[in-house]
């Protein structure tokens, strides 16, 4: 039962990461690879509140969500001034400086050593130490993030970033200012990862930069991808197949480090026959 | 004692082996317009390739070598031939390839850890017999010296071959106008898959290249592969010589970076350096034209 509720919190976690990165990706049509870099400027937000300054958790959610405001915000302004393929290599470029800032500001971060002790959520005395608990709340919030979401793609709003990656310049003609609209959905799904990166600080109670490269970030790309562009459903079911990967593999009898490099390997490979075969993934509607 | 001579030697060696990366990417952006990021796991295959032959197998390091160069190549070819050829004539936007070839590459990496484990590891003999020379007070190995003439050698026989062969000219004429190019008859497929041979062959000679110098691991390909990608956007995306140019001066960059802040900032170094160049001068140094 524990080991259910340990998965269904790591869906939980990821989901949000699918979904917000789904806005960038699906509905806007931008091929963002830098999203666990948000990912985990929400989850050292997080560390450091609390370990550092003893601040409550929900208080460091915020923490996370200013910052990682303000850098995507000036992430988003790069990045505007690309399209297509640099705009690609462009985020991996941001994805691996803000990990050498992980990596390397060792005054703040503890660098690899990484952060150990964060506390769990506690409100009025009362602490979420039970994992049951735990899921609870981290699902609301899942849930809060997905309902926003479905909010903001079937707002007037989001039939523009849909107008915007089907044609911008005819969008444009309209008299919309495509790059605001862009920028705004981009600090949204930044801030919506910071928020997954808080509750993943505080479920895991320890956090260290590798949580946060590169390969992460193509990861959470290949889970919305596989469940489908502009879908969130799809980019829930995506998760519960990838999050659940490597434990059926544990399951039949891999060993755990084998099992990790499994899930690799199948998530490459399903990127691989998707992209020449579905590219708007399994429950998708727009392809790259 | 000045470290200015240290620093050159390392820039240069670095550059050597970023614009082997560069070099074979490029070759391969240019014909088919597409960023093919499993071009650094190719490398990674060819340092592996090698190190099977030479520490599994107990080859001599002549045939390890060959051998890798060969394996590298082998699956550069493959991939073209399995993966973006099928997508090429589906029409697939270049950005469906990228996204095929980001996985095609995380595939791979996570299969070579599992057959090789994911443990640093080098290919030199022993340390003991590696040479040290001087130069104005800054030391150079004997395999970095290797390295560096392989390089230029590398360089000079591609250019001559772009320049006075029937496929370089071709090559040229695919990257011009892949369209007219068949019209005027040329087998562009053909032309392509040789392409991915010779890149992918030249990467497979820089990862071995980077595991004599240093060692190899499963998860080397990326880092390889980006400092090749910003050597190339600095350089001028799709030009030989610019993309040369590009990665000695990331090198030195670098290099030189590290000389006032600390070591580990290496990579954040680059990637501002790219994206520097993306804002400022999107088309590299040399690429002029719109």
């Amino acid at each position: 039962m524990e080991y259910l509720i340990h998965l269904a919190i790591l869906i939980s976690i990821w989901s949000m990461l699918a979904v917000s990165l789904n806005l960038i990706l699906g509905y806007t049509g931008l091929l963002s690879i830098t999203h666990a870099a948000f990912f985990g400027l929400g989850a050292y937000a997080t560390a450091i509140s609390i370990t550092v300054y003893d601040i409550n958790f929900f208080v460091s959610i915020f923490m996370g969500i200013l910052i990682t405001g303000i850098i995507s915000l000036l992430f988003g302004l790069i990045l505007s001034r690309f399209k297509g393929d640099i705009y690609a290599l462009a985020s991996f470029g941001l994805n691996i400086i803000v990990f050498s800032i992980f990596l390397n500001w060792q005054d703040l971060t503890r660098g690899p050593l990484g952060i150990p002790g964060i506390n769990r959520p506690e409100i009025f005395d009362f602490v979420f130490k039970n994992n049951l608990y735990f899921l609870i709340l981290v699902a609301i919030f899942a849930l809060l993030i997905y309902l926003l979401s479905e909010y903001i793609v079937k707002s007037s709003f989001g039939r523009v970033l849909q107008a915007i990656r089907e044609k911008e310049e005819i969008i444009q003609v309209f008299g919309y200012k495509t790059q605001l609209f862009k920028l705004t959905i981009f600090v949204i799904s930044a801030c919506m990862a910071s928020v997954a990166g808080s509750f993943f600080a505080s479920y895991i109670t320890f956090i260290d930069p590798s949580t946060f490269d590169l390969q992460e970030s193509i990861f959470i790309l290949a889970i919305v991808i596989l469940g489908g562009l502009a879908n969130n459903k799809g980019a829930f079911v995506g998760t519960v197949f990838l999050i659940l990967l490597p434990e059926v593999l544990r399951f039949v009898g891999f060993p755990t480090d084998i099992a990790a490099q499994m899930r690799q390997v199948v998530y490459g490979l399903l990127l691989v026959g998707l992209m020449m075969y579905r590219p708007q993934g399994l429950l998708g509607k727009f392809k790259l | 004692m000045s470290i200015i001579p240290q620093l050159i030697i390392n820039s240069v060696i670095a550059g050597s082996i970023y614009s082997l990366v560069a070099l074979g990417f490029n070759l391969i952006f240019g014909t088919t317009k597409f960023f093919n990021l499993a071009h650094g796991v190719v490398a990674t295959i060819g340092g592996y390739g090698t190190f099977a032959m030479l520490k599994m197998f107990d080859q001599n390091i002549y045939i390890s070598i060959i051998f890798g160069i060969i394996v590298a190549a082998f699956f550069g070819w493959l991939s073209e031939k399995l993966i973006f050829k099928p997508m090429r004539k589906t029409k697939s936007s270049s950005t469906v390839l990228l996204v095929a070839s980001l996985g095609l590459f995380t595939a791979l990496q996570a299969i070579i850890a599992i057959i090789f484990t994911s443990q640093f590891k080098t290919l030199s003999i022993s340390v003991a017999q590696t040479k040290v020379y001087e130069i104005f007070g800054g030391i150079i190995t004997d395999v970095q010296i290797v390295i560096f003439f392989t390089v230029i050698f590398i360089l000079l026989g591609l250019v001559l071959m772009m320049k006075y062969t029937k496929l370089g000219k071709a090559i040229k004429a695919i990257s011009d106008d892949e369209e007219v190019a068949k019209i005027v008859g040329i087998n562009t497929n053909k032309v392509i898959a040789k392409v991915f041979i010779i890149g992918s062959a030249i990467a497979g000679i820089a990862g071995i290249a980077i595991g004599f110098d240093t060692g190899i691991e499963p998860t080397m390909g990326m880092n390889i592969l980006l400092k090749g990608v910003v050597a190339v956007i600095i350089g001028g995306v799709g030009s030989v010589s610019g993309g040369v140019v590009g990665a000695f001066l990331l090198a030195f960059i670098e290099n030189f970076g590290i000389w006032k802040i600390s070591g580990e900032w290496k990579d954040a170094i680059a990637f501002v350096v790219l994206l520097l160049f993306l804002i400022f001068r999107p088309r590299g140094i040399f690429n002029k034209k719109k």
